[in-house]
């Protein structure tokens, strides 16, 4: 009776503590919802309204889709877009495949080198990259291009940096450092004696790799190769720095370009682009769910603790080796070396006698007595804690819904956590000058760094709540439920048992969002309003586009360093970084 | 058909070097199944995996058919693709991207002289319905159950007919009563194919039931080869004899010397035991006795022949189903003996337990 009666209880408290946690998991879908659709909807209105206005919906119509699609010059748009796409994640995937396949299963040197150095390269941001290019490989001053013809007395320039071709390659080496963190564990996990067994089978090292290694990761490889399209379709800085001047627009310059229209914005055309633009992403955000489903069916046939042999690749390892130092060398030390060498000169010349006569530290002086600098420093020091801070505080809350209750709208949470990542980040800044615009009269955020660590936010949770969720996971339920036990409540089994437990995490995840938001220069420029809401990235662009080649070189040199930094602290307290864009 | 010389196995660890063989020598007769049976750690599945080639050793020589496949000394290593060998593994390694037919074929397809595509197929379905799998050709490999994957890789290793047929651990994902099923069909199996097989586990029940030979191993070694009777009745020293079965030892010192139909007599501190010694032994060296629990007699009353016959008590009894687990106090020393289920003793009772000399063993022998 009396144990009736215990049960009876525990099933009502069980209950209560259910019907306490419905509500604020309720509010947490709503403003989802909100955060999440809202802008996709403005987006979509916007597109059909035909007032000058932005924020302004009327005239309802597809006058906006005629003048984005009824044009020649969309399909070339369309197809550079494809272009770029397509070919540097083909090149960029395959070089990575071949590295982490090289450092994990065969005897070539220099590993820890590549363990360490290929992961760095993440750490220059895309727009310091492609200035780094201009400087080496542009017809006019390009130093690559003028060493070629001095040394051998060419009449033209042998490479232009400013085409689709040179785009491609530049893009296609961003693409390797991702796509090696992915690679790597996939080769790391596989049993080996999935391989032992087609060697006692009578295959030789070629036919296993053929037959065996490569069709167990190919799921893996092509929700790699899924992922890097993505990324690389709503890439906007190296199409921003080497596509713009030459008019070779992709999706996202052309948006940008549109925005900034000579007389007025025609923001009704760049919503109509936009939608384009959606769908694609969209389709591989859905691809890419599918393929890492599947991956994971793959992933659990994993071996035990045998260390894999290494296969002997005598004398080819040495040209491994010279293809991964080709690599490193064009995306690692040319660019920080001529990056550094400029910053010291007052304009791009060859290492000359002459040239090292004017080297000085002028460029560096100017950044630091330039007024504009310490404020942009400011603005970004605060947009970032604060995108890193609702990076953590969204993904949390979202993943401890998903691992730890079991509301109702569980599903659809983590649906909304994923979709903004399908909306690429020109669109996403694109949709919050729509709706900040017309909500200004009650969130006067617009114009401040507030919205750009809204954007942000926005993309970060997709990967924020599976990090979290994965270090959730992980803790035993038994941990929390011997807390209970010992006599603590929700509260303090929280503060004493979970928080500790999910630190590291939540300091990964927040220099991980303040890693990218530094690096990610499209969104911050869309939605740049002057001094008030200048963060570096954009300050960068600006002093480019001013021709201030000197001083964007000793800011290149200093960000660059900083986030080299950040890089090696963040790979200190094993967090990797593979959940990013670039 | 398989000879193992003087195989030496060293792991680098942070200090220094880890013996994980220290030479090992055996031989497997042709169409013999001979098993290395030991605890994890001994060294038996990396003596296999030398075998295969999947190992580089730092010591011995390996032949194979009159092959010498490895060997330190004249500097030879074949690669394991070019051995004539088939082999399942532990974790089964079906792999996961091919179907039941496309695995089975697999190692057709990687013959110098590829077969005919009918001959491939034809091939392939006897070895599958030779492990009961016909009909699952087209099934895809993650959608098998753990029986069938060791089925699968059976076939597999079975399929080109090799000289010689490698197994680490195959039973050991199975749950019991499959383990069970799949012991008797491997023996047959194996026997009927007349392959040389060489078989790896730790587990002494399938040693015992399926091999020609057992080697035990232990620490890096080869204690013991011999017939899986010559095993269980002969152990050759103390660890053989803890290893198989449930045996108890007693420390002792030689009171008198017998001869073959006399047996000799031991001090064991908590009575006298007549068992047979070898024939170098003397008076008062220390030896160790082992008997096996299953081999006391157990009574409530005394036995007719006082020879070997201890008086204790019932301090433990563990129902077993087909027999009684029980411990007898002896003077303080605890006994552990396995009577028949039906015999009417509770904890508590005084009994007297009798051994056979015949069955005790002395398994360690000192000098005086």
């Amino acid at each position: 009776m009396g144990k009736a009666m215990e049960l009876s209880g525990l099933w009502g408290m069980n209950r209560r503590v259910l019907k306490i946690r419905y509500p604020w998991a309720t509010l947490l879908l709503i403003f989802l919802i909100l955060f999440t659709m809202a802008p996709l909807l403005t987006l979509i209105l916007g597109s059909f309204s035909n007032s000058t206005e932005i924020g302004e919906f009327k005239d309802f119509g597809l006058q906006n889709y005629a003048r984005a699609y009824l044009r020649q010059s969309t399909l070339v748009i369309l197809g550079n877009t494809l272009g770029l796409t397509v070919g540097s994640v083909l090149l960029g995937v395959t070089l990575a495949v071949a590295m982490a396949w090289l450092v994990e299963r065969t005897n070539i040197p220099c590993k820890g080198i590549m363990y360490a150095a290929i992961p760095l390269t993440l750490a220059i941001p895309g727009v310091l990259h492609a200035i780094s290019w201009i400087f080496l490989f542009s017809p006019r001053m390009g130093y690559v291009n003028r060493w070629l013809m001095n040394a051998f007395d060419l009449s033209a320039a042998p490479f232009n940096t400013y085409t689709l071709p040179g785009m491609i390659v530049l893009e296609a080496l961003r693409v390797v450092p991702t796509s090696f963190l992915l690679m790597v564990p996939l080769f790391r996990n596989m049993d080996t004696s999935l391989e032992e067994a087609a060697a006692v089978s009578g295959a030789g090292p070629f036919s296993r790799l053929r037959r065996i290694t490569l069709p167990v990761v190919s799921s893996g490889i092509i929700a790699v190769l899924i992922y890097e399209t993505i990324t690389v379709l709503e890439t906007f800085e190296i199409p921003g720095i080497l596509g713009l001047p030459a008019r070779i627009y992709v999706f996202s310059t052309k948006i940008y370009a549109v925005t900034q229209g000579l007389e007025t914005p025609d923001y009704g055309q760049a919503n109509a682009l936009a939608m384009a633009y959606i769908l694609m992403a969209a389709v591989g955000v859905i691809l890419y769910a599918r393929a890492t489903r599947r991956a994971e069916r793959f992933a659990v046939i994993t071996g035990r603790g045998y260390r894999p042999k290494l296969l002997d690749l005598g004398w080819w390892r040495y040209a491994a080796v010279g293809v991964a130092g080709l690599y490193l060398t064009l995306t690692l030390v040319l660019p920080l070396l001529v990056l550094f060498w400029t910053s010291l000169l007052p304009y791009p010349a060859l290492p000359t006698e002459k040239s090292l006569a004017l080297v000085s530290l002028d460029n560096y002086r100017t950044i630091a007595i330039y007024g504009a600098t310490w404020k942009v420093l400011k603005n970004t020091a605060l947009m970032v804690a604060a995108t890193a801070v609702g990076t953590i505080v969204l993904s949390f809350l979202i993943s401890w819904i998903l691992v730890r209750t079991r509301f109702w709208g569980r599903r659809l949470l983590d649906m909304l956590a994923f979709l903004p990542r399908s909306i690429p980040g020109i669109v996403k800044a694109l949709a919050l000058i729509w709706i900040f615009l017309v909500l200004r009269p009650y969130f006067p955020i617009y114009g401040t760094v507030w919205l750009i660590s809204l954007g942000f936010i926005m993309s970060f949770i997709a990967y924020g709540t599976r990090a979290v969720t994965a270090s959730l996971l992980q803790i035993h339920h038994e941990l929390e439920e011997a807390a209970y036990i010992s006599g603590a409540t929700q509260l303090v089994t929280f503060r004493r048992i979970h928080f500790p437990l999910l630190v590291p995490t939540f300091v990964g995840l927040g220099i991980w969002s303040m890693f990218l938001s530094v690096r990610l220069t499209g969104l911050p420029l869309m939605l740049y309003e002057g001094a008030e809401n200048q963060v570096l990235s954009v300050f960068i662009w600006m002093m480019w586009d001013d021709g201030q080649m000197g001083a964007v070189s000793g800011l290149g040199v200093l960000t660059i360093l900083f986030l080299f930094l950040v890089a090696v602290v963040m790979r200190r307290m094993g967090f990797r970084e593979v959940g990013g864009h670039r | 058909m398989v000879k193992v010389r003087g195989l030496v196995k060293k792991y680098e660890v942070d200090h220094g070097d880890v013996h994980a063989v220290r030479g090992v020598d055996f031989e497997v007769p042709k169409g013999k199944f001979f098993t290395l049976l030991g605890p994890s750690g001994c060294g038996k599945t990396t003596t296999l995996r030398a075998v295969a080639g999947l190992e580089m050793i730092d010591g011995g020589e390996i032949e194979i058919d009159g092959q010498i496949v490895t060997s330190v000394p004249r500097g030879v290593f074949v690669a394991p693709h070019r051995r004539d060998i088939g082999m399942v593994f532990q974790s089964y390694a079906i792999w996961p991207h091919m179907n039941v037919f496309e695995n089975v074929e697999f190692p057709l397809t990687q013959l110098k002289a590829k077969p005919p595509k009918s001959v491939i197929r034809e091939k392939v379905l006897r070895a599958l319905s030779l492990v009961h799998m016909d009909g699952l050709e087209d099934r895809p490999a993650p959608q098998l159950s753990g029986g069938q994957q060791q089925r699968l890789a059976f076939a597999r290793a079975i399929v080109r007919e090799p000289k010689v047929l490698l197994l680490d651990e195959p039973l050991s994902n199975l749950d019991a009563q499959l383990r069970a099923e799949m012991r008797f069909e491997l023996k047959s199996l194996v026997k009927r194919l007349g392959i040389t097989t060489l078989y790896v586990t730790h587990d002494q029940l399938e040693a015992l039931t399926m091999s020609d030979q057992v080697a035990v191993m232990h620490a890096g070694t080869i204690v013991q080869i011999s017939s899986p009777r010559d095993l269980y009745r002969k152990p050759r020293d103390r660890f053989v004899a803890a290893f198989i079965g449930t045996s108890n030892f007693f420390e002792g010192k030689v009171l008198t010397i017998g001869n073959s139909n006399q047996p000799s007599s031991v001090d064991i501190g908590i009575g006298t035991l007549h068992c047979f010694l070898p024939e170098e032994t003397h008076r008062g060296a220390k030896v160790v006795l082992a008997m096996r629990a299953e081999h006391f007699e157990i009574s409530l009353d005394k036995p007719a022949g006082s020879e070997n016959t201890l008086r204790g008590k019932v301090s433990n009894l563990l129902f077993l189903g087909e027999s009684l687990d029980c411990h007898i106090e002896v003077d303080g020393k605890l006994i552990h003996v396995k009577a028949p289920a039906d015999i009417a003793i509770e904890d508590g009772d005084e009994v007297f337990i009798r051994v056979p000399p015949e069955r005790c063993i002395a398994v360690d022998i000192g000098e005086s």
